[in-house]
């Protein structure tokens, strides 16, 4: 918006008491420098800003755009909510979303109990060589998601693989670990495990560092016993990274990709499709981008939905 | 640098950016849509994969010296990378894709479906002067919606089923006397009892979504998961057979379970496997990989599908496309057609790289007739050059064979693991393949 000349007022007539600081440096009078107290955290902002603008923002607003189109390359055309309704009707989507649900409740809780458990033994001063044993339980969160799910298909063989081998020794017979619907699920929660427990761990770690060791003095002079202690203390002291570590797994769990992908291929039958994993195949493998952008956005309303189910079920009362 | 940069500017440059970018995206209007140019000269680069592109590096000196002024860069890009690549580029209205790209003809169609404007139109620079040259039944897939020639066939991978001669011997089962499918899993359980391996194997859960098996037992009656009009036929008598014909021989315990890494290649070097079903290709393979055997496999056509049914099928094929985004569109083509037309240079490129020519024409080479001495001598090449001339018509594969594929996949999965019914499972596959893709079935 400009401002008329009638309202523009001339600064030999404005009242003295309101007359600005005359400007300082090379700035030509009558112009306002960019370069303030005030202007300076956004500029330092900016360039994040603009790269969120162009590949995050950008891409999620095209991609919506997208999924009300179909057909083929430039030749697309508006189709409403045609995919939304069409990925209503389609078993593969239920198939997908069971799947990533059922990862979601045994695997989740299987794994944050355990993080909980290790975190618990990390922070014990009675454990001998502590850095070693962070440093084991953390590695594994370092491997590249595709090396593990190749060493894992290694691992998990029918025929030669290390596990099977392993439970032969106890006079166990083999198990169609990736072959079975059933123990393909299992497979990947293993895996998944494996792969992100120590980072959780760590987490938890950082926040039993956190807690006051007065809380625990102070109980355990009122009597409490350990059980008590973790219950009373560790618990609601750790909320907030217990919240955290929910949702982020939460929202990965949800994105499954990498794992099933190498491992199983979302097989046998489907049993372990992901909805990443059916997305990417509409769109990379089928070409059927309208249908591919309609799964993103019900991922990303499922995700959201969850988060804030979360958030105010686990987060801190006020 | 003056830092007397006005907020007025700033916020100028700022709208100037962001309409720019609006229109950026505006006009990005997705596939096919680069403005491509016809250089005849220059760097043209080629997208390949493992021993196919070391087999086009044979070419590029050759056709270097004939074509000064151009020159040719082959990269090794993976396979099934390449796919995703070409996808994205083409999906990107052409960005970033190679001047010349090497196709096979489960993604062709589909790219000719779905980008449309992605290939360059080959018609124009002259391909349709050797649409008689290569095997009959490749030309329909190189043709677009309009019309035009966007690919020449390179390779064309006809079916054999090799088997173990030796195994045979052993169970007193004369080649000969194997007509059908029905005959082989009669003499299956006499096989298995005798050499202890087992008739053949396949990836039960279908985690590669290998189904060449049965694709191949339909092709042998003539069909496909689509007839020659797009409709499909997923769940025809055709593909009710094909795989009841594979629960029969589950059924009867003769087929091995390939899933998982290298598990064939494996099961094959330990000599558990008796018969392997395989296109040309494998003719090298097997006497690469596994020259301890030497002597004792041979190939026969492969079993009909039905008694009295035909025993010859075009498993798949290969192309070469050159991108409508390729600055050097003239010249790409130049290579592909020097590359794909000439019988020397493409008997250069299946003696190093072991893809069997689709160009009838390089068939006169002697190498077709000599005798295997890996297969005992006999002449292996020259039964899948038979093979090839009797072939009788196109597969249809369509834009939606990655779909109809992924369904089969779950059927022959279900099958297997389950035990379902071979006719429900497939009916449910070909009624959920009508379901997403808007096609209709036959019949």
């Amino acid at each position: 918006m400009s401002l008329a000349p009638t309202e523009r007022v001339p600064a030999a007539t404005a009242p003295a008491g309101r007359r600005k600081p005359p400007p300082t440096g090379r700035a030509r009078p009558g112009r306002r420098r960019v370069l303030t107290r005030r202007s300076v955290p956004y500029l330092l902002i900016m360039p994040a800003v603009l790269g969120f603008a162009l590949f995050k923002a950008y891409p999620i607003v095209a991609s919506f755009w997208i999924s009300l189109t179909t057909g083929n390359g430039a030749g697309r055309q508006f189709a409403g909510l045609a995919n939304y309704r069409r990925l209503l009707e389609d078993p593969l989507f239920w198939t997908a979303l069971e799947n990533t649900a059922l990862i979601l409740v045994v695997q989740v809780p299987l794994m944050l109990g355990l993080a909980l458990l290790i975190a618990l033994g990390l922070d014990s001063s009675k454990v001998w060589l502590r850095p070693l044993w962070r440093l084991g339980v953390f590695m594994p969160s370092l491997t590249g998601l595709v090396a593990a799910g190749v060493m894992f298909s290694v691992i998990l063989n029918h025929d030669a693989g290390l596990l099977n081998w392993l439970l032969s020794l106890f006079g166990v017979d083999r198990v169609d670990w990736l072959g079975s619907p059933s123990w393909a699920r299992v497979a990947i929660v293993l895996v998944l495990t494996w792969h992100y427990t120590g980072y959780n761990a760590v987490m938890y770690l950082a926040g039993l560092q956190g807690v006051p060791t007065e809380l625990y003095e102070a109980a355990k002079v009122d009597g409490a016993g350990p059980i008590r202690r973790f219950v009373s203390i560790t618990l609601p002291q750790l909320r907030p990274i217990l919240l955290l570590t929910v949702v982020l797994s939460t929202i990965g769990t949800l994105q499954l990709f990498d794992e099933p992908y190498v491992l199983t291929g979302g097989g046998p039958d489907n049993a372990t499709l992901t909805v990443t994993m059916y997305l990417y195949n509409n769109g990379f493998k089928f070409f059927d981008f309208g249908y591919a952008s309609a799964l993103a956005y019900a991922l990303a309303l499922i995700v959201s939905v969850l988060g804030i189910l979360q958030v105010r079920l686990i987060g801190e009362r006020r | 640098m003056s830092h007397s940069l006005s907020r007025r500017r700033l916020l100028q440059l700022a709208t100037a950016s962001a309409a720019g970018f609006g229109l950026t995206a505006c006009g990005d209007n997705g596939a096919g849509s680069a403005a491509g140019g016809d250089g005849d000269t220059g760097t043209i680069t080629v997208w390949s994969w493992t021993t196919a592109a070391e087999a086009l590096r044979g070419v590029v000196p050759d056709f270097e010296r004939d074509n000064p002024g151009i020159k040719v860069d082959v990269q090794d890009v993976g396979e099934p990378a390449i796919w995703d690549k070409i996808t994205v580029g083409l999906a990107s209205g052409g960005k970033g894709l190679a001047d010349v790209l090497h196709i096979g003809v489960d993604y062709l169609p589909g790219y000719l479906e779905k980008f449309p404007e992605g290939l360059a139109d080959l018609s124009a620079l002259g391909a349709d002067k050797h649409k008689d040259a290569f095997v009959k039944g490749l030309w329909p897939s190189v043709i677009g919606k309009d019309k035009a020639a966007h690919a020449l066939p390179w390779e064309v991978n006809p079916l054999g089923l090799f088997y173990r001669k030796d195994y045979f011997d052993k169970a007193r089962v004369d080649p000969e006397s194997i007509q059908n499918w029905d005959d082989l899993i009669a003499a299956g359980p006499k096989i298995r009892s005798a050499s202890g391996a087992y008739l053949l194997g396949i990836d039960k859960p279908g985690a590669t979504q290998d189904m060449d098996f049965f694709q191949n037992l339909m092709q042998l009656q003539g069909a496909f998961y689509f007839d020659g009009d797009g409709r499909i036929t997923l769940a025809s008598p055709a593909a009710v057979q094909a795989l009841t014909l594979i629960k029969r021989l589950n059924d009867a315990g003769l087929i091995a379970d390939l899933a998982g890494e290298g598990t064939e290649k494996r099961l094959l070097g330990q000599g558990k496997i008796a018969t392997n079903p395989n296109p040309a290709w494998a003719v090298e393979y097997l006497a690469t990989k596994f020259p301890a055997q030497k002597g004792k496999w041979r190939v026969m056509q492969p079993p009909a599908a039905v008694p009295g049914g035909g025993r010859s099928a075009l498993v798949n094929s290969t192309y070469l496309a050159v991108a409508s985004s390729s600055q050097r569109r003239k010249a790409a083509w130049r290579f592909v057609e020097y590359a794909l037309t000439k019988p020397a240079e493409i008997n250069k490129m299946f003696a190093s790289g072991g893809v069997f020519p689709a160009l009838t024409g390089a068939y006169a080479d002697p190498k077709f007739s000599a005798p295997h001495p890996f297969y005992g001598g006999q002449k292996v090449l020259g039964s899948f050059v038979e093979s090839v001339r009797g072939n009788s018509g196109a597969t249809n594969f369509t834009g939606d064979y990655s779909r109809a594929l992924k369904l089969a996949t779950d059927a022959q999965s279900q099958v297997l693991l389950k035990g379902a019914d071979p006719a429900t499972a497939l009916k449910a596959a070909a009624a959920q393949l009508a379901q997403q893709t808007g096609r209709q079935q036959a019949v």
